[in-house]
């Protein structure tokens, strides 16, 4: 048994594993960053950290939804990023047993983008798990973006000779 | 003595490490005990010990702290044989290596406030003996044995002689290595504590004896370490891995035995020497020193950066009273006052992030010296270090860009010693780098050589451009990302390898600037300025279609006023970048930029700046227009990491007390990336990522 936060986007139920959130706030708007990619909404100041809001609705191709008193960013925590990701509401953490989570039916990643990667039958509920490296990984970069690429040693390796 | 200086350093370390060490001890023994009461041991443990008093031992007889060689010899001797007959300790021998370790730490007290350490009791150095063994009396007269002058061999105590004839008769080497501290030598990192921490990985440390020498251009200190080694490594191996020369390792074996009156042996030669420690002990005990883990700075510096922003909030809410029509001024008045303490706390906390830029020098030597070999150049290394220092995080991000720049150097530019004589240079290549404060908040950092020099048209040619016209377009050209590739390096010797992460890391990272200049067949030399500090600096925030923004002050060379009959706007290009229009300024034409185009903020209607900022870049001064400008403050930047937020112009984020980041701006980045990186010139750049940036 693992605990999980629950939340919502557009009406669909999404789990994240417990260890990899930091904390979940209330939110009202970030700044905004000009270059950034379009499903980043921008930066918040969190516990002294600047972190990048990432709307999970753009980043999953729905639309936009306007803030309400329900709206919410989960601050997560994966490969050594810190991350919120907004979302239309988060009000639980449950225990779920990861051995009855199940693979993702082809037609829940293609329309994911790849986001998901196993459901979760709870009851009546179906919970959908995401993918957070991936929902965040460098590979899932917009060509939109003007990100420069991130320092990742490269550094080191082209001090090597020739 | 003018060699004070290094040896007062030393002592200073030494006092900072012993006191490391004894904790060591102390922790070690103490798991020592708790193991053994529940039935286990805890060899491990007992070796911890052992080491901490090994080294305690090595570095106490370095700096001729008798007292404490005594006591740790005896403690050291008997943890050896506990642990090689298995680790288990009676409480006995616990109490009194506990006692031991509070003896040690008493001396090495009474050395920080200034007074000598005392001689050990002769109960507790009979209780430490009774453990285990004394030293054992030496067979053979060391003298027969042993090629070292009487002074120097009186200065040995009988269980370092001991140590000594133990390991030539196991088949070690006992050598000899001899070490003149200077000014010159500590600049290349050549400290009697470098030397020491480098030796101790090839060679065992018997003794380090520190005599006193005439003065002599080898030896400006009149001060010369002897270091007394037994080793199983060359003497190839040991001068490349410590940086000495050849000629300062001798052996210390007799090769022929021959009989020699035993009583040259005069005791304290060197008395005069053992004098003049006692200076420098005095002075330095009076100052303690800390060794800090920088992140506890940073928490330092975080709540430093609160405080600022708490004093944001405080202005704000101080003119809104004002704005009510309530007095303020003694409110204005304090508030005065908080900003001199808040500017006096930041000073103390950035002063205590300093390092010498020495540091960011010292490894170099030996990179130079692998790069030789790897290379089969002769390299002649110059360093010019002098006092400046710099903060801590900017060192560890500018040092490896120097890397870079010296491994390019010695791979690229400078020639084979064949091809050099053939142009009639001097056979050895020379490599220079110096570092230097330039006014009150940039180090200068230039890296030169007289090596083959950058053929401009070559470069060119080959990156499908123009010849660049000047230094600062064959920069440009150099950094092209990719620009030269392994392939392109070993067939011809270009150099560029990697330039745009240099610039990436002095221009975009630190804010620094990256210059070039080179002629050919004469040499190159790279110019790098780094600002000293990072994270706070004075800025002036403004407005941008609601957005508000800040820039930091060094980066602005003017804001005027701009109104909208005085702007020419030239034709749009099509392909979406931002409209640039030219203004009047002072009878020049100056190119304008909407800041709010340039990001895209305004939805449509008529711009209506009334304020532009103008930067210079690269020399050509260019003007982006603001709404309005709302003030000047320091403020406390926060870096932008993720790679999400990576844009153009961006370089972090603040807080201005409304608890929201404001975006810190780089606009002398952001107008590099509008006037270079138009998606037509991409295209152009990637075309040419086989390309060397230098050829012959």
């Amino acid at each position: 048994m693992k605990l999980h936060v629950v939340f919502s986007i557009a009406g669909a139920e999404y789990a994240l594993p417990f260890d990899s959130v930091l904390q979940m706030e209330s939110y009202d708007g970030a700044t905004l960053v000009p270059g950034a990619p379009d499903y980043v909404d921008g930066i918040v100041t969190v516990r002294g950290l600047v972190v990048p809001v990432v709307d999970l609705r753009t980043r999953f191709g729905l639309p936009r939804a306007e803030l309400n008193l329900d709206t919410r960013i989960i601050l997560t925590e994966s490969r050594a990023r810190v991350v919120a990701l907004r979302v239309d509401s988060a009000r639980e953490v449950i225990k779920l047993d990861i051995d009855k989570h199940q693979p993702a039916p082809s037609v829940v990643i293609e329309r994911s983008s790849g986001f998901v990667h196993a459901v979760h039958p709870l009851g009546k509920r179906l919970l959908l798990l995401l993918d957070l490296p991936k929902l965040l990984g460098e590979d899932s970069h917009d060509s939109k973006s003007r990100a420069l690429p991130e320092d990742d040693g490269s550094l080191d390796r082209a001090q090597l000779p020739g | 003595m003018t060699g004070t200086a290094d040896l007062k350093e030393f002592i200073a370390a030494y006092l900072v490490e012993a006191e490391e060490h004894l904790t060591v001890a102390n922790t070690q023994l103490l798991a020592i005990e708790s193991a053994q009461r529940s039935g286990e041991t805890n060899p491990r443990a007992v070796r911890e010990t052992f080491r901490s008093l090994h080294t305690i031992k090595g570095l106490s007889a370095m700096v001729g702290v008798e007292p404490v060689v005594a006591i740790a010899h005896r403690m050291e001797n008997f943890l050896r044989d506990t642990d090689r007959s298995g680790g288990t300790l009676p409480q006995l021998a616990i109490d009194a290596l506990l006692r031991g370790v509070r003896a040690i730490e008493q001396r090495v007290a009474a050395l920080s406030r200034g007074d000598a350490a005392a001689a050990p009791s002769e109960e507790l150095l009979a209780a430490l003996d009774s453990l285990g063994l004394g030293t054992k009396p030496v067979a053979r007269s060391p003298v027969a044995v042993l090629e070292l002058e009487p002074a120097l061999l009186a200065k040995l105590a009988p269980f370092e002689v001991e140590q000594l004839l133990r390991g030539i008769a196991a088949g070690q080497r006992a050598l000899r290595a001899e070490f003149s501290p200077s000014p010159e030598r500590a600049t290349q990192g050549l400290t009697i504590n470098s030397i020491r921490e480098r030796m101790a990985k090839v060679a065992d440390i018997v003794r380090v004896l520190p005599r006193a020498v005439p003065m002599s251009p080898e030896a400006p200190g009149g001060l010369c370490f002897v270091l007394i080694l037994l080793t199983r490594s060359t003497d190839d191996t040991i001068t490349d891995a410590v940086g000495l020369n050849r000629g300062s390792l001798q052996s210390i074996v007799r090769t022929a035995p021959e009989p020699v009156a035993d009583a040259e042996v005069a005791p304290n030669v060197e008395s005069a020497l053992d004098g003049a420690e006692d200076g420098p002990l005095d002075a330095l005990s009076r100052r303690g020193v800390v060794r800090v883990d920088v992140s506890r700075l940073d928490d330092a510096m975080e709540g430093l950066s609160a405080l600022i922003v708490t004093r944001f909030r405080l202005t704000r809410a101080i003119a809104s009273l004002s704005e009510s029509g309530v007095n303020t001024r003694e409110l204005t008045e304090i508030l005065k006052d908080n900003a001199r303490q808040l500017r006096d706390l930041r000073a103390a906390i950035v002063r205590v992030r300093m390092v010498p830029v020495s540091e960011l020098l010292e490894r170099l030597p030996l990179l130079v010296r692998g790069l030789q070999r790897a290379t089969h150049r002769l390299v002649r290394l110059e360093l010019e270090g002098g006092n400046a220092e710099l903060d801590k995080s900017v060192s560890e991000r500018v040092f490896p860009a120097l890397v870079h720049l010296v491994r390019n150097a010695v791979d690229h530019a400078i020639e084979t010693p064949d091809e050099r004589l053939r142009r009639n240079k001097p056979e050895e290549g020379l490599l220079r780098i110096t570092c230097g404060a330039r006014g009150s908040t940039r180090l200068e950092i230039t890296v030169s050589d007289d090596g083959r020099g950058i053929d401009r048209a070559a470069v060119a040619k080959k990156a499908g451009r123009a010849d660049p016209a000047g230094d600062t377009d064959l920069l440009d050209l150099l950094c092209i990302p990719g620009l030269s590739t392994r392939e392109v390096v070993t067939t011809t010797s270009g150099r560029g390898m990697g330039m745009e992460i240099v610039k990436r890391t002095i221009v975009d990272e630190l804010g620094g600037e990256l210059e070039v200049h080179s002629q050919l067949g004469q040499g190159t030399t790279f110019t790098l300025r780094v600002p000293l500090t990072i994270s706070i600096v004075d800025a002036f925030s403004f407005e941008c279609e609601g957005q508000r923004f800040v820039v930091p002050v060094t980066m602005v060379e003017e804001i005027i006023e701009v109104d909208a009959s005085d702007f020419v706007q030239l034709p749009a290009n099509d392909d979406g970048s931002p409209t640039l229009n030219i203004i009047s300024r002072r009878g020049a034409a100056l190119p304008m930029l909407q800041l709010a185009h340039v990001f895209k903020l305004q939805s449509g209607k008529e711009l209506s700046a009334r304020k532009a900022i103008v930067v210079r870049r690269a020399g050509a001064p260019i003007a982006f227009a603001v709404d309005r400008m709302l003030g000047q403050q320091e403020v406390v930047i926060r870096p932008i990491n993720d790679v999400l937020l990576r844009a153009p112009g961006v370089s972090g984020a603040t807080d201005l007390g409304d608890g929201r980041p404001t975006l810190v701006l780089d606009l002398v980045a952001l107008s590099a990336s509008l006037t270079r990186g138009t998606p037509g010139e991409a295209k152009a750049a990637s075309a040419v990522t086989q390309l060397p940036a230098r050829m012959r």
